[in-house]
C-alpha cells in the first residue's frame, strides 16, 4: 500500500467509533473498583500493541520484544516516582522517554538486521529481559518484585471522593492519554515522517534514493514505537504501584506482537481491534472453561482459560483466514507486505 | 584476580558437553532454515514436548529409557510432518510473515498445553548417562574419569557419543538415501528441484521430521543439567541454540554443530571460568545469557552468513 492518501472515515468505522466511545463512557458507571482497574489495564494495553504496530506495521521492522520496552517503562517510572519522588506526570513522561532511548539502542542494529533475522534478535531480547532484570533488585525488586511507594489519587478539584473516585480518575486519565496517543500516532503516520517510514518499509533502496535519511528514520521509528510501549508500562505502574519481572516473560512480548497482527498491521484501529480481540478471546475462553457438564471434554476446555493458548490458536486461524488482520476485513485490493 | 588453571579443564569439558546439546538444537533450527529460509520459533517448544513424551513413556509407563527416546523422537518427527503439511505448506515460502506467525502461535499453544498438563514445576527425568555401565572398568569413579587432574563426567562422554552417532546417521541419510538427495536438492534450489521432479512438499516434511527428532534428542540430553523437564526448560536453551546457529551460519549443518559447541565453550570458559573464577564476578547466569545474545547480535550485524553459511547477495 504505497502512496495512499490519508483515509476518510467509512460508515463502518464511524459506527464502530460511536460504539467504542459509548462503551468507554459507560464503563465507569457499570463496574466496581476492581473491574474498573482491569478495564483500565485493557485500555492501557492498546499502547503496547500500538508500539509494535508502528515498528512493524509502519516501519517494516519485526519486533518480537516489545514487552521489554513495556517493562523498561514500568521499572523506570517506578524508580522515578517511588525513589526519586518525582511528580507522577513527569515520572510517566520520563519513563516513556527511557523506554524510547532503550528502543533507539535496539533500533541501531535494526539498521542492518532485517526481516527474520531481526525477529530472531528481538526474540532474544525478550527472552533475556527477565533474567537480566532479576539482577537489578534495587530497581526491579529482583525475583519477587517490589511495590512503589506512591499513589496516583484524585486531586482536590475532582467532583467526588472515596476509593471509587480515584479509580474513575485513573480511568479517565488513562483513556485520555490513550486517545491522545492514538490521535498523535494517526497524525504521525500521515505526516512527512510517516510517509518516509512507509517508504522505507516498502522499498528501502528506493526510499534512500529519494533522499530519506535511512539511519535517522529507522532509529526514530523504533524509538517512538518503544516509547509508546514504555508509556503503557508507565501507566501500568500508575494503576497498580507494583513492578515485577514476572509480568514480562517472552510470551507476553509474543502476545503483544500477535495482538498487533490479529488486529491488523499498518492501521491505527488495528491496534484497538487487536486488544479487543485479545480481551474477547480471553473472556470467551475462560467462560467456556468454567462451563461444567462437558464430561471428559471439560479437561480440554480448561485449556481455554490459558490466554496464551487461546491466542496461539487465534493467531494460527487468523493467519489462514484473514491475513490482513481484523482491520483488513472490509478492504480489498491491498496486498500486505 | 585468580588465574586458577587447575579447574580450567572442568570448565572446558562442561562447555563441550553443553555445546554439543546446543549444537543438536541448533541443527534442528538449521535443517528447517536451510530448506525454507524460515526460523522455526517453536523449535524449543517442540523439543520440550519431546522431552515430556520421554518423561511419560519412561517415568510414568516404565518403558526402557532408550526405547522411550526412540519412540519420542519418532512421535516428534511425526508431529513435525503434521505441522509442515497442515500449517506451513499452504503458505508461499517466499513470504515470511505468515509462517513466522504460525510458528509463534505454535510456541504459545505448545507451552500452554504442556503447562496445563504437567504444571510448571520441574519433574525429574532419568539421566541417560548417570553412571558408567557395569562392564566399563573403573577409571576413578562410577560417574567420571580423571583426565588432566579433572573429572570428565560420564554424562559428557555419553552426550558426545550420542551426538556423534546421531550426526553420522544424519550424514548417511542426507548423502546416501534418495530422500536425503531430494532434501539437498530442495535446499539448494526449490524451483530447479521441482522441475526435475522432486516432490518438494514431501521433502520439506522430511526436513521437519528430522529437525523435530534432533530437537527432542537435545531436550532429553539437556534435561539432567536443568534438574529435569518443565514447560519453560527450552527458553534459554533456544537462545544458546540460536546463537550457535547464527554463529555457524543459519544454512550450514556442520556450522550449526560447531557454532553450538563454540557457544558452549564461550559460555563455560570465557564467561564462567573467566568471569566467575578469574574475576570473581558472581552474576554468572545473566552473563551467560547476555553473552549468547551478544553473539547473535554481533554475528548478524557484521557477518550475517555466520562462519560457514552461504552469503546472500542482494540485488536491486
Amino acid at each position: 500500500m504505497s502512496a495512499q492518501a490519508p483515509r476518510r472515515f467509512t460508515p463502518v468505522s464511524v459506527a464502530g467509533l460511536i460504539v467504542l466511545a459509548g462503551l468507554l463512557v459507560a464503563i465507569p458507571f457499570l463496574t466496581t473498583t476492581t473491574s474498573l482497574r482491569q478495564a483500565t489495564q485493557i485500555v492501557v494495553s492498546v499502547l503496547a500493541v500500538l508500539g509494535v504496530n508502528i515498528a512493524t506495521g509502519y516501519g517494516g521492522m519485526i519486533s518480537l520484544g516489545h514487552g521489554v520496552f513495556v517493562g523498561v517503562g514500568a521499572f523506570a517510572t517506578g524508580y522515578y516516582v517511588g525513589d526519586l519522588q518525582l511528580p507522577w506526570l513527569l515520572a510517566i513522561a520520563l519513563g516513556a522517554i527511557t523506554a524510547g532511548l532503550a528502543g533507539a539502542l535496539v533500533g541501531v542494529p535494526a539498521l542492518r538486521i532485517r526481516g527474520i533475522h531481526l525477529a530472531l534478535v528481538t526474540l532474544g531480547l525478550a527472552i533475556v529481559f527477565r533474567p537480566l532484570s532479576k539482577r537489578f533488585p534495587s530497581i526491579t525488586g529482583g525475583v519477587s518484585g517490589r511495590s512503589i511507594d506512591a499513589r496516583f489519587d484524585a486531586p482536590g478539584w475532582w467532583p467526588s471522593d472515596g476509593r471509587m473516585a480515584s479509580s474513575v480518575y485513573r480511568y479517565v486519565f488513562c483513556v485520555l492519554i490513550v486517545v491522545l496517543v492514538l490521535w498523535a500516532t494517526w497524525n504521525l503516520v500521515n505526516s512527512r515522517f510517516g510517509r518516509s517510514m512507509r517508504a522505507l518499509r516498502d522499498n528501502h533502496m528506493a526510499a534512500a534514493i529519494y533522499g530519506i535519511d535511512l539511519v535517522a528514520a529507522r532509529v526514530t521509528t523504533f524509538a517512538i514505537s518503544a516509547g509508546i510501549a514504555g508509556l503503557c508500562g508507565a501507566l501500568q505502574v500508575l494503576l497498580v504501584p507494583f513492578v515485577s519481572q514476572d509480568k514480562y516473560p517472552a510470551q507476553e512480548s509474543l502476545v503483544i506482537y500477535a495482538s498487533a497482527v490479529i488486529g491488523g498491521l499498518g492501521t491505527i484501529w488495528g491496534s484497538v481491534l487487536g486488544v479487543l480481540a485479545r480481551t474477547v478471546l480471553g473472556k470467551a475462553g475462560s467462560a467456556l472453561a468454567g462451563y461444567d457438564g462437558l464430561g471428559p471434554l471439560g479437561e480440554f476446555f480448561d485449556l481455554l482459560d490459558e490466554s496464551a493458548f487461546v491466542f496461539g490458536v487465534g493467531l494460527i486461524i487468523l493467519t489462514f483466514l484473514f491475513p490482513r488482520g481484523l482491520a483488513g476485513l472490509g478492504r480489498k485490493n491491498q496486498v500486505p507486505k | 584476580m585468580n588465574w586458577n588453571f587447575d579447574v580450567l579443564p572442568d570448565f572446558i569439558f562442561n562447555g563441550l558437553s553443553l555445546g554439543a546439546i546446543y549444537g543438536a538444537v541448533a541443527l534442528s533450527l538449521v535443517l528447517i532454515f536451510k530448506a525454507t529460509t524460515l526460523i522455526n520459533f517453536a523449535t524449543g517448544e517442540l523439543a520440550m514436548l519431546g522431552a515430556f513424551l520421554v518423561y511419560v513413556l519412561h517415568m510414568e509407563q516404565g518403558i526402557w529409557l532408550w526405547l522411550s527416546m526412540a519412540i519420542a523422537m519418532g512421535l516428534s518427527a511425526g508431529l513435525g510432518v503434521l505441522i509442515e503439511r497442515t500449517l506451513t505448506r499452504p503458505f508461499d515460502p517466499e513470504d515470511h510473515l505468515p509462517v513466522v506467525l504460525i510458528t509463534l502461535g505454535l510456541f504459545l499453544i505448545i507451552n500452554a498445553v504442556a503447562g496445563d498438563i504437567w504444571n510448571y514445576q520441574v519433574r525429574i527425568l532419568t539421566n541417560p548417562f548417570g553412571k558408567f555401565p557395569d562392564w566399563v572398568p573403573s577409571l576413578g569413579g562410577d560417574r567420571y574419569v580423571e583426565v588432566l587432574g579433572s573429572r570428565l563426567k560420564y554424562q559428557s562422554i555419553g552426550i558426545w557419543l550420542t551426538l556423534a552417532l546421531a550426526l553420522f546417521a544424519l550424514s548417511l541419510i542426507l548423502n546416501k538415501t534418495k530422500a536425503g538427495l531430494a532434501f539437498r536438492a530442495v535446499s539448494s534450489n526449490v524451483e530447479s528441484a521441482r522441475l526435475v521432479g522432486v516432490h518438494t512438499g514431501r521433502t520439506l516434511g522430511f526436513g521437519w521430521a528430522i529437525a523435530s527428532a534432533f530437537g527432542t534428542l537435545g531436550a532429553v540430553l539437556v534435561a539432567p543439567q536443568l534438574g529435569g523437564v518443565n514447560p519453560n526448560m527450552m527458553a534459554t536453551i533456544l537462545i544458546y541454540a540460536l546463537a550457535g546457529a547464527a554463529l555457524g551460519g543459519l544454512d550450514s549443518q556442520g556450522g550449526a554443530v560447531l557454532g553450538g559447541i563454540l557457544v558452549g565453550l564461550i559460555q563455560a570458559v570465557l564467561v564462567t571460568w573467566g568471569g566467575v573464577v578469574v574475576f570473581g564476578q558472581l552474576y554468572m547466569s545473566i552473563l551467560q545469557l547476555a553473552a549468547a545474545f551478544l553473539i547473535i547480535l554481533i554475528v548478524l550485524l557484521f557477518r550475517p552468513a555466520g562462519l560457514f553459511g552461504t552469503r546472500r547477495v542482494e540485488r536491486v
